[in-house]
């Protein structure tokens, strides 16, 4: 048995009131805006009665919502939201009486279309009862599917399952606090007693998140996760590193967590995987890394799409990493990469150099200085003239000392520089 | 009746008398019951971790490779030499190798002297590359515990090179002592660059680099350089030199 609460012309608040009213009655509980809400009403007669009196509780737990709403109970889904539509008051159409009590009202509580609805009303079709009259064959060829629905409606005969209605479940937990808190140990204690909730009420719906908004008063971190997690101590300890990388600096008095929920991770673990750290673990790793050495100074080197030396920015690292250009070869040749190594001077370091015929024959830069052995180039390179960030240099290789250097003179800046050593 | 057992053990222990062959029996037992004892809290206290099988890793340099079968896992190899030893170019191949295979690898580099492009040219995969930039010793020292413990990582290397020497040396060997007995049980090799050696006896493997001639065309060509096994766990002649040949056809 279902039952249908209809307003007519509801507003959307009205119609958050009729899932809320319904939802007293039935976790199985469909929307259909505008106005109406279906809900399964079978074994509530132990509890309320009869139908009539469920239909009664219904009307009036409806009342005290302030909605004035037809409530109609019926066998099937369809007949109960056209009798919500078509009778005024509650109206309980029991088993096999539908298609009799439904003939008398209009085709309009169909909620067909304005097309369809106007085609009836052209072939003179003024009620329920004579539009089931028609030939379902004959309602087919002219309406299609849609009117084989709308044949069904107008004899009482709907068999569709209900669709429940499922509300987004927010997971967010907030703490008002008598003082305020100016130093981040002692919020230690409040994010995990918060996250140890929220995840349970995660994991009690099949959830994870990966992403947790922290609002400490009008200052808000969110973190930002590369695989949805659910554990308590992880979280805490990750929002605790976050927050004493970035100190909100004001005293806080309200601490507001929510979680965004997002399918567990399932993994198929094999006996052949590469090795690779849990991604759970790497990420509290590389948040107590940056704590050490600063953000900008941990992840993936990515180079960048240009000739300028050195030109390459750190991204964010994941273990989960793959370059998708890889993924068709089991194996790379290694034997086709060059493998001679530079170890760069970051900044490179300024050099004092003398030349004979244009080559340079003595160097002195940071501890080394002496003779050079042996000297190739110049090799120039320049690049973005167009902007204040141009270079144009012209770069040698030389012996010195029983090693070998990178240097350049920078043309612009008219001075020599030791960019690296090979090694 | 555990008890009865000890006291006899100790009574036979100090028996002047007793015959030599009755003490092996007798230290089994006692082996057996302290290893029971201890169970709960070390698995094995008396396995010899040496007579492990060590398993290695292949290094990228094929006469290294075929003269001691690679890196041991789960100990620490130690790169040393000047500046143009090689040191550097050993580590890219190491990481390349490790990163073909598709291992997460992590680089502390102590100066901050990475080049990523001499990397990515020399095959190592760099989003399966941790970099962690660091300048000051008690950085890396502190990052290689984290990464350690935090486990998962196939290779791990940390770059001292360009760091003052007397910074280098005072690392205390208890740090390389507690290094290796994080990664013993792991699968991790923990690979050591420096301008000279300083792991000592924590180290599974030590390699001692040392540049020979350069090739030159237009640029640096590239150069050959001696690998000279300093030390081995593996019953290896300890003084076995490997020749290797580094190219380049234009680095840029």
């Amino acid at each position: 048995m279902f039952a249908c609460i209809y307003i007519p012309n509801a507003s959307n608040d009205a119609q958050a009131a009729l899932l809320d009213c319904a939802g007293a009655f039935s976790p199985r509980v469909e929307n259909m805006p505008p106005g109406a809400v279906v809900f399964d009403v079978e074994g509530l007669e132990r509890l309320f009665g009869s139908y009539s009196e469920i239909a009664s509780k219904i009307a009036e737990a409806a009342c005290a919502r302030g909605l004035e709403a037809n409530v109609a109970l019926a066998s099937n889904i369809d007949a109960a939201v056209c009798a919500a539509r078509g009778f005024g008051g509650i109206t309980v159409l029991n088993h096999g009486t539908e298609a009799n009590r439904l003939s008398d009202l209009p085709p309009a509580v169909l909620s067909a279309s304005p097309e369809i609805l106007e085609t009836l009303e052209r072939w003179g079709i003024r009620t329920l009862g004579a539009f089931a009259k028609l030939p379902a064959v004959d309602v087919s060829a002219r309406f299609g599917q849609e009117g084989i629905e709308l044949h069904k409606r107008a004899r009482g005969v709907g068999s569709r399952p209900l669709v429940p209605h499922v509300d987004r479940v927010r997971f967010v937990d907030v703490v008002e606090l008598d003082y305020e808190i100016v130093t981040i140990e002692p919020l230690t204690f409040i994010l995990s007693r918060m996250l140890d909730g929220i995840c349970t009420r995660l994991r009690s719906r099949n959830f994870a998140t990966h992403e947790v908004h922290l609002s400490l008063g009008t200052y808000i971190r969110v973190l930002n996760l590369p695989l949805p997690v659910r554990n308590p101590k992880l979280l805490t300890r990750l929002l605790i590193l976050d927050l004493e990388a970035h100190p909100p600096g004001v005293g806080i008095r309200r601490i507001e967590i929510e979680a965004i929920p997002a399918k567990p991770r399932v993994v198929q673990n094999g006996l052949f995987v590469p090795l690779s750290p849990e991604p759970e673990k790497l990420e509290l790793t590389l948040a107590r890394l940056k704590a050490v050495v600063g953000e900008e100074n941990v992840g993936a080197a990515e180079i960048q799409d240009t000739h300028r030396p050195d030109g390459f920015r750190v991204s964010k690292f994941s273990s989960t990493n793959k370059d998708i250009s890889k993924l068709d070869k089991s194996w790379q040749d290694l034997s086709n990469f060059k493998l001679l190594a530079l170890r760069r001077f970051r900044p490179p370091l300024e050099a004092t150099v003398q030349l004979r015929n244009s080559t340079p024959i003595w160097i002195a830069f940071h501890g080394v200085h002496g003779p050079i052995a042996t000297a190739r180039g110049p090799w120039r390179t320049s690049g973005d003239w167009w902007r204040p960030t141009m270079w144009d240099r012209e770069e040698w290789d030389i012996e010195v000392l029983d090693a070998l250097y990178r240097i350049y003179f920078d043309v612009h800046m008219d001075r020599w520089y030791a960019e690296g050593v090979y090694d | 009746m555990q008890s009865a057992i000890l006291h006899q053990g100790f009574a036979l222990s100090r028996s002047r008398s007793a015959p030599q062959g009755f003490a092996l029996p007798r230290s089994r037992s006692t082996r057996a019951r302290l290893e029971s004892a201890l169970g709960e809290r070390i698995s094995a206290p008396f396995t010899d971790i040496e007579r492990r099988t060590l398993e290695t890793v292949p290094t990228g340099i094929a006469p290294l490779d075929a003269l001691m079968g690679g890196l041991p896992r789960g100990g620490i190899t130690e790169l040393f030499g000047p500046p143009s030893s090689g040191c550097t170019s050993a580590m890219i191949s190491i990481l390349a190798e490790a990163t073909a295979r598709d291992e997460v690898c992590a680089l502390i580099d102590g100066n901050d002297a990475f080049d990523p492009k001499s990397a990515a040219a020399a095959g190592v995969e760099l989003n399966r590359l941790l970099w962690i930039r660091c300048r000051k010793l008690e950085h890396v020292l502190k990052t290689t515990d984290l990464l350690l413990q935090g486990g998962g990582f196939g290779r791990v290397v940390m770059d001292l090179t360009d760091l003052p020497a007397s910074n280098v040396r005072s690392i205390p060997l208890v740090s390389w002592f507690r290094f290796q007995r994080t990664i013993e049980k792991t699968p991790t090799v923990l690979v050591v660059m420096s301008s000279e050696n300083i792991v000592k006896s924590a180290a599974a493997l030590v390699l001692r680099m040392e540049k020979q001639d350069a090739q030159w065309s237009t640029l640096l060509n590239g150069f050959n350089f001696n690998i000279e096994i300093v030390r081995s766990r593996k019953s290896r002649p300890l003084k076995s030199y490997v020749r290797v040949h580094l190219h380049s056809e234009c680095v840029q």
